[in-house]
């Protein structure tokens, strides 16, 4: 989007990602109360607008989470949903909101109850209605498929894929927020149960419950309010998946790589400036992937970037900093709100245990968005965001 | 009347034999091979597969139905053991590339790990999936073609 003027962050909230008994709305509740205090903020009308992102928790969501903090009725409250990119997008509709003089101050949500909501034991598909969908189509499955290929096309293996799984639990060892974290081996992450040859347990993202907040604001508020570390935000870009039924190149994605490239464009800020990446890393393949879709290495040289170091503490992009999705869980309308407000909190040093070193300066993250015939994913959503101070 | 209907036998269902989509699928009932209708926009001669209206190209509404090739290659393949809630796993899907420069999401009639990139398949009737009302609903699947 083009901005008419200066868009900041003042404050972040995420909760702690895992199985919860915690429904949606007070877990939003919790990251929203979060990010309205750490923007110094001590009453509730403040804020001049909210968006919520949900995918399965179901109507007027955005209300619910905001009754109890005694926010409504001064401000609109719209419920976005978009599946995985839901929160992502309710972020850029809040920024939409600054940057086009609407509004001087709101806030994005992204929150989810998976486990109080969904049976487990069978895996994501897109709408009923789809074709794709009735032919037997879930989301593991047409991950698998861009695995397969991948493989085929590059000789890459399932151990080569797990490594992703290795380096984005090693990240996350220390984070309070993660789930899965820690030590995982090669063997152990091969040798879990197959899902989706290739894919297996542990390289899909587990289903979690969780939220993130992200309060926006012009550059007087950020002074009136007295915010000490303001997060610039220098882009953001929501796209729509392309329709194709003809031959496509699905170890690319159409939609990352248009989103990414409008994203560059317009922060002026391009990959190689970039030092840590919160990505859709649903998949193992699908991080992978991402590295060529970016730009953050050639066409064809995602593995060698991986193998090399290149995407982990010292290399050229610390991807998934936080530990990704595979270490959080996938929410799936919480991880883009997520994302931005771990991102923060990276970008203002607040990370003990899991700080990348030295304090980065230029973050940017990546949500996709469901699946549908025809699309490699429906929505891509992506934010570029500096340290400002 | 109440101990008519006690009775009365009920109706077994049917075996389903209605496509889930009459527009995608054509098992002739002369017994000659089965086919996936391709639609051809009049207006800018465009060939989709499903059936799009209007045609994403052009907007134009008038179609023609086109037999598209039995035989194709298979751009990528899965062996699915966790799947959608109520199918039996372990199945088997991909994409087919067919010569009309159209790309079909289809399951094969397989066994796991026995589909592979650039395989030629053809394109079959079988059985997809149960219904609602747990019988068998048929459609398009495509088989390895033995060479």
């Amino acid at each position: 989007m083009k901005f008419q003027r200066d868009v900041y962050i003042a404050g972040v909230g995420e909760t702690d990602f895992k199985r919860q008994k915690t429904d949606f709305d007070a877990l939003g509740r919790q990251a929203a109360f979060q990010a309205i205090k750490s923007s110094n903020i001590d009453k509730p009308d403040i804020i001049q607008s909210a968006y919520v992102g949900n995918a399965t928790n179901g109507l007027v969501t955005g209300q619910t989470v905001f009754t109890s903090l005694g926010m409504c009725g001064h401000m609109p409250i719209i419920n976005v949903e978009s599946a995985c990119s839901a929160g992502g997008m309710s972020v850029y509709c809040a920024i939409k909101d600054v940057a086009t003089g609407l509004t001087d101050i709101s806030i994005g949500v992204g929150t989810e109850n998976h486990s109080m909501h969904r049976a487990s034991g069978s895996a994501f598909s897109p709408a009923m209605t789809d074709i794709e969908t009735m032919h037997g189509a879930v989301m593991t499955g047409k991950y698998a498929l861009r695995a397969r290929r991948y493989m085929y096309e590059t000789g890459a293996t399932i151990e080569d894929l797990a490594l992703i799984t290795v380096k984005n639990r090693k990240h996350a060892a220390n984070n309070p927020h993660a789930w899965f974290k820690g030590d995982i081996s090669v063997e152990e992450v091969v040798n879990s149960r197959m899902v989706a040859y290739p894919l297996t347990l542990q390289q899909c993202c587990g289903i979690s419950d969780g939220a993130g907040a992200v309060v926006v604001c012009t550059k007087e508020m950020i002074k009136k309010l007295g915010i000490e570390k303001p997060v610039k935000v220098n882009g953001s870009v929501v796209r729509s998946g392309p329709y194709h039924n003809r031959p496509r190149d699905i170890t690319a994605d159409d939609i990352t790589e248009a989103t990414a490239e409008q994203l560059y464009e317009e922060s002026g800020i391009g990959p190689e400036d970039v030092d840590i990446l919160e990505v859709h890393d649903a998949f193992t393949i699908a991080e992978l992937l991402y590295y060529e879709c970016l730009g953050l290495c050639k066409k064809g040289d995602g593995l060698k970037f991986l193998r090399d170091g290149q995407a982990t503490y010292g290399g050229q992009c610390v991807v998934s900093p936080r530990g990704g999705m595979l270490s959080y869980g996938h929410p799936i309308g919480a991880s883009g709100a997520a994302m931005i407000a771990s991102q923060v909190k990276q970008l203002r040093g607040e990370c003990n245990g899991y700080q990348v070193d030295p304090i980065p300066k230029i973050a940017m993250t990546h949500v996709t968005g469901g699946g549908l015939s025809g699309t490699e994913h429906a929505a891509c959503t992506m934010h570029m965001l500096s340290a400002a101070w | 009347m109440a101990e008519t209907k006690k009775k009365g036998k009920k109706k077994e269902k049917e075996p389903d034999i209605v496509f889930f989509h009459p527009d995608l699928f054509e098992v002739p009932e002369d017994g000659s091979a089965p086919f996936l209708k391709g639609y051809r926009c009049k207006k800018c001669n465009q060939i989709d597969f499903p059936k799009i209206s209007p045609c994403p190209n052009c907007w134009g509404e008038e179609f023609e139905m086109v037999a598209l090739s039995r035989e194709g290659t298979v751009y990528s393949a899965t062996d699915i053991y966790i799947g959608q809630a109520g199918m039996e796993t372990p199945y088997v899907f991909g994409y087919v590339d067919l010569p009309e420069d159209l790309r079909i999401f289809a399951q094969f009639e397989a066994d796991v790990e026995t589909i592979n990139c650039g395989d030629k398949v053809e394109v079959v009737e079988g059985i997809i999936r149960m219904n609602n009302d747990g019988l068998p609903l048929k459609s398009y699947k495509f088989k390895k073609i033995n060479e």
